[in-house]
């Protein structure tokens, strides 16, 4: 029984799906990736930035390295950008060093550069940026591609997901977890993994007292239109004055060819507080048009924010329960998450073999890449597709050119989107410059269709968030 | 649907366009108002085969959702519904031998020109003679703006809400702010205000209203909905569904003033904030800027409508087709495609100006213009670095209402003495509370 649906849980699903064993996972929300996952900036760190010796660092390396064989089998986009994290200030020059020297004892290849190499990596660059460590290894991908991708070959594999499901208890007996209690019912299990990012330590406290605790640290992501400033790498600021707790965000090119800035970090008090705040905006704003000034040109097309699972050791967590012999938490899992969350899945798997957890392997799991959407395909491709679907010949999100199979595929996913958001990010339908003015009502049309409902019932994001009130006078 | 001849009734059937293949003249990309003009004027100037193609099942663009009346008293000397004039433009092209390809949607243009199309029977690359890009405009939305809040259901830009209620049949909800108070927004204000939802207050940031004057009387005043003048919608609350938003007054500069927020509950927001030109077919090709008779940068491809320059009228944009439409005609024709031998900027007093070039086959010009100079009796000059070249005066102008400019031959002739004119306006007489808007 896994707990969360965003990419960690997720992943561990996929790694269980290659075992003969029930697998249940339960997510609150109406679609994978609702959390953490769906705000992050889609960057595969390097693992220069957390500290050596840490379970961050050994996981951030180890799951960047898997994620090039990864990306490829499950058919998610992945892009070795490099990364460079820059110094404005002569005066921090010594950062540079001191970076690569931890870089290095993470096993981190990286060097620094200045002057005209730095220009050349990295064009867009304005006149303040004076040196940087450059991370080749750093990439980019889609993080809703990737958890979907995952979570579509677990479900084929015969891991069931349970959507809108929210965990309320632990039924626990003799140190052992007997079972979740849900909004929708009991669920009896053998092992359970807490995978419930931010709420990762209130799930944990159901089972026994607080083993840790989690901080919910807020980020800001600008999200800028295709056609601004030509970034190539995925870009960072090294100083002594930021945040010690965040590698303070910084400007990156997005698989999809937006550019993504940001985020910024602040504590707050509310799990659910992901409002977008003016000051935050301003100042991830303001912090990285400095770094490329090009910025202020630009043309934002939507802002998001989201909250960081932090513990107070800003260390992730993955080990047994101190209480329970069969609970696993998988926690204080953020940035650099992402890029780690293969790792973290292998080592959840060792985790749960020494707890006792053992079944034999599955001889014909399978991999279930997602459907290649209509503009992933090349020219020739597009016209098989489109003279074999008349579905490819309607055009349904003019921006991000999603077609209505496009959207119908995702509706009839083994995990299938019901929602226009879900749908939103699985196809991008509604993600480019219009933000769904033009397609929204097209895709809400779809849905209803597909799920034989009234268009009034189609939700944004599950329940609650109706979208329209009802028919018209008329 | 009405009883004309040619109406989309028959279009529709015409639209399934078994053969979208062989020699195209002239392909317009857009069935709104300008595409329709300008295909049906390619025709009347001699053009072979003219082709519309566009991503909706029947032709008129943005006009079938817009049922209140007022389009076309220049255009055809009375008043039609939105539906009534695309019927009437769309009918007109059929006429004269128009061939609509409906439920097309073009995905990518190319120097040549060339196009990729996909709908009808598949995807395909058309290389027509010429083609005309009339693709009219989006809105601009709350994250172009960046709006600070949380990201509910229950935000509708107001072309979206207009299309729910009057094309889908749908009630966005039950208790709406306006964001903006342009046109739309004003329109679609009274739509849900007479569809029975509550129409809390319009909020506009500037300190006059966006949209024309006969609007704010006809949608705000008759039906009682309150204008809130320098006033704006700060943030947005919310979890799932609106709950509500933060409005607060502001100063000239954009700025909260303080101690004036004030939390609307609402389920649902309406943003009017304007219309962007759509123009991401060119991207990378070249931008938005037309000579006289509406050429782009890239050879034999006209730009038009809308996409062009944000009309006031639909009288006007139906114009602006027609413009480019003939020229069209000329081009697939063989006519040689011109230099262009002088650049037409916004100077002082100036936001836009349209057309941003002249071609050495200019005779007669045009000019669009929004200006940021209100008043009466304000003059426009077209200067050649310090020196003018042509005057106009002008009785009574404002920055919400577009500005058209037309030189003859002998003005023009002056107007390409030089490579760079830059349009400048003067504020009106002090006594009528002329004035230079700094934005």
């Amino acid at each position: 029984m896994i707990i969360g649906a965003g990419v960690v849980g997720c992943a561990i699903a996929r790694e269980l799906s290659r075992y003969q064993a029930k697998v249940c996972v339960l997510e609150r929300e109406s679609d994978l990736g609702c959390g953490q996952t769906g705000a992050n900036n889609g960057v595969v760190h390097p693992g220069i930035d957390p500290p050596p010796g840490t379970l961050k660092a050994r996981l951030n390396v180890a799951g960047n390295a898997a994620f090039p064989r990864l990306c490829r089998e499950l058919g998610v986009p992945f892009r070795r950008t490099g990364l460079l994290a820059v110094v404005t200030d002569p005066e921090e020059a010594m950062l540079l060093p001191l970076s690569k020297l931890r870089a290095e004892a993470n096993g981190v290849k990286a060097e620094v550069v200045e002057g005209e190499d730095l220009r050349r990596l990295e064009p867009a660059l304005g006149p303040g940026a004076y040196g940087a460590l450059w991370a080749p290894d750093a990439g980019i991908t889609c993080p809703f591609r990737l958890t979907q991708a995952l979570a579509r070959t677990a479900a084929r594999n015969g891991v069931v997901f349970e959507l809108e499901t929210e965990v309320a208890g632990m039924l626990v007996g003799r140190g052992r977890v007997r079972g979740v209690r849900t909004t929708r019912g009991d669920y009896l299990a053998r092992w359970v993994v807490n995978c419930a990012g931010v709420d990762a330590d209130l799930v944990a406290g159901m089972a026994g007292p607080p083993e840790f605790t989690i901080h919910p640290r807020k980020g800001e992501i600008v999200v800028f239109d295709r056609g601004g400033p030509a970034v190539g790498r995925v870009l960072g600021v090294l100083s002594l004055k930021g945040d010690p707790h965040s590698k303070g965000g910084g400007i990156n090119p997005a698989v999809d060819g937006n550019l993504l800035v940001g985020p910024g970090a602040r504590e707050v008090a509310d799990r659910r507080d992901t409002a977008v705040s003016a000051d935050g905006i301003r100042k991830v704003l303001d912090k990285f048009t400095r770094l490329v000034p090009a910025l202020a040109r630009a043309t934002p097309i939507a802002a998001f924010a989201g909250l960081r699972a932090a513990t107070y050791r800003e260390d992730f967590i993955v080990r047994p329960s101190a209480h329970m012999d069969n609970l696993l938490h998988v926690a204080g899992i953020q940035s650099p998450g992402l890029a780690a969350s293969p790792a973290i899945a292998a080592m959840a798997l060792g985790q749960l073999a020494d707890m006792g957890f053992s079944a034999p392997s599955r001889p014909d799991a399978v991999v279930a890449p997602p459907p290649r959407l209509f503009r992933e395909l090349d020219p020739a491709e597009q016209t098989q597709a489109a003279a074999a679907d008349p579905g490819h010949r309607r055009v349904v999100c003019r921006c991000e050119t999603v077609t209505e199979s496009d959207v119908v595929a995702a509706l009839r996913d083994p995990v299938p989107a019901t929602t226009l958001e879900a749908v939103k990010r699985r196809t991008r339908a509604g993600m480019g410059r219009c933000q769904g003015a033009f397609c929204g009502p097209r895709v809400a049309t779809l849905i209803a269709r597909e799920r034989g409902i009234p268009l009034w019932e189609v939700t944004r994001a599950g329940p609650g968030s109706w979208l329209y009130a009802g028919p018209t006078r008329r | 649907m009405g009883g004309h001849p040619g109406g989309p009734g028959i279009v529709a059937v015409r639209g399934a366009h078994a053969t979208m293949s062989g020699e195209v003249d002239v392909c317009v990309v857009g069935s709104g108002p300008a595409g329709l003009a300008a295909a049906a004027a390619a025709r009347r100037a001699g053009a072979g085969r003219v082709v519309v193609v566009d991503r909706e099942t029947s032709p008129g663009g943005i006009l079938p959702q817009c049922i209140h009346d007022g389009f076309g008293l220049e255009e055809f000397g009375e008043a039609f519904t939105g539906p009534e004039y695309a019927e009437r433009a769309a009918g007109d092209a059929a006429c004269v031998g128009v061939e609509f390809w409906q439920g097309t949607t073009a995905l990518a243009l190319g120097p040549g020109p060339e196009l990729v199309l996909v709908g009808g029977s598949g995807r395909q690359v058309l290389r027509p003679r010429t083609v005309v890009v009339a693709t009219g405009c989006r809105e601009r939305t709350r994250g172009n703006i960046l709006l600070p809040g949380t990201r509910p259901a229950g935000v509708f830009t107001a072309g979206t809400a207009q299309r729910l209620i009057n094309v889908m049949g749908v009630l966005p909800g039950r208790r709406a702010v306006v964001m903006g108070s342009g046109d739309v927004g004003l329109i679609v204000a009274r739509r849900l205000h007479l569809e029975g939802c509550e129409v809390e207050g319009v909020y506009e940031i500037l300190t006059r209203p966006g949209g024309l004057v006969r609007n704010v009387v006809q949608c705000l005043h008759d039906h009682g909905i309150p204008l809130h003048l320098g006033h704006t919608v700060v943030e947005v609350h919310g979890d799932r569904r609106l709950e509500g938003v933060t409005v607060a007054a502001v100063d000239a500069d954009g700025r909260v003033r303080q101690g004036t927020r004030r939390r609307v509950p609402c389920d649902t927001l309406i943003t009017s904030l304007g219309l962007i030109p759509e123009l991401e077919i060119l991207r990378g090709l070249t931008d938005g800027t037309v000579d006289e008779s509406m050429r782009t940068g890239l050879e034999r491809v006209f730009l038009c409508g809308n996409a062009a320059f944000v009309h006031d009228t639909v009288d006007c944009v139906t114009a602006c087709g027609r413009l480019a439409g003939r020229a069209a005609a000329r081009h697939a024709a063989g006519l040689r495609w011109p230099r262009r031998v002088a650049r037409v900027e916004a100077g002082e007093g100036v936001r836009q100006v349209v057309p941003g070039a002249l071609s050495e086959l200019a005779e007669a010009a045009r000019f669009h213009l929004r200006l940021d100079v209100e008043g009466f009796d304000v003059e426009v000059q077209a200067r050649a670095r310090d020196r003018p070249l042509a005057r106009w005066r002008l009785r009574a102008v404002s920055p919400t209402q577009a500005v058209a400019l037309t030189a003859g031959p002998a003005r023009l002739e002056r107007l390409r003495q030089d490579r760079t004119l830059a349009f400048v306006a003067r504020p009106g007489k002090e006594e009528a509370g002329g004035r230079i808007h700094r934005r």
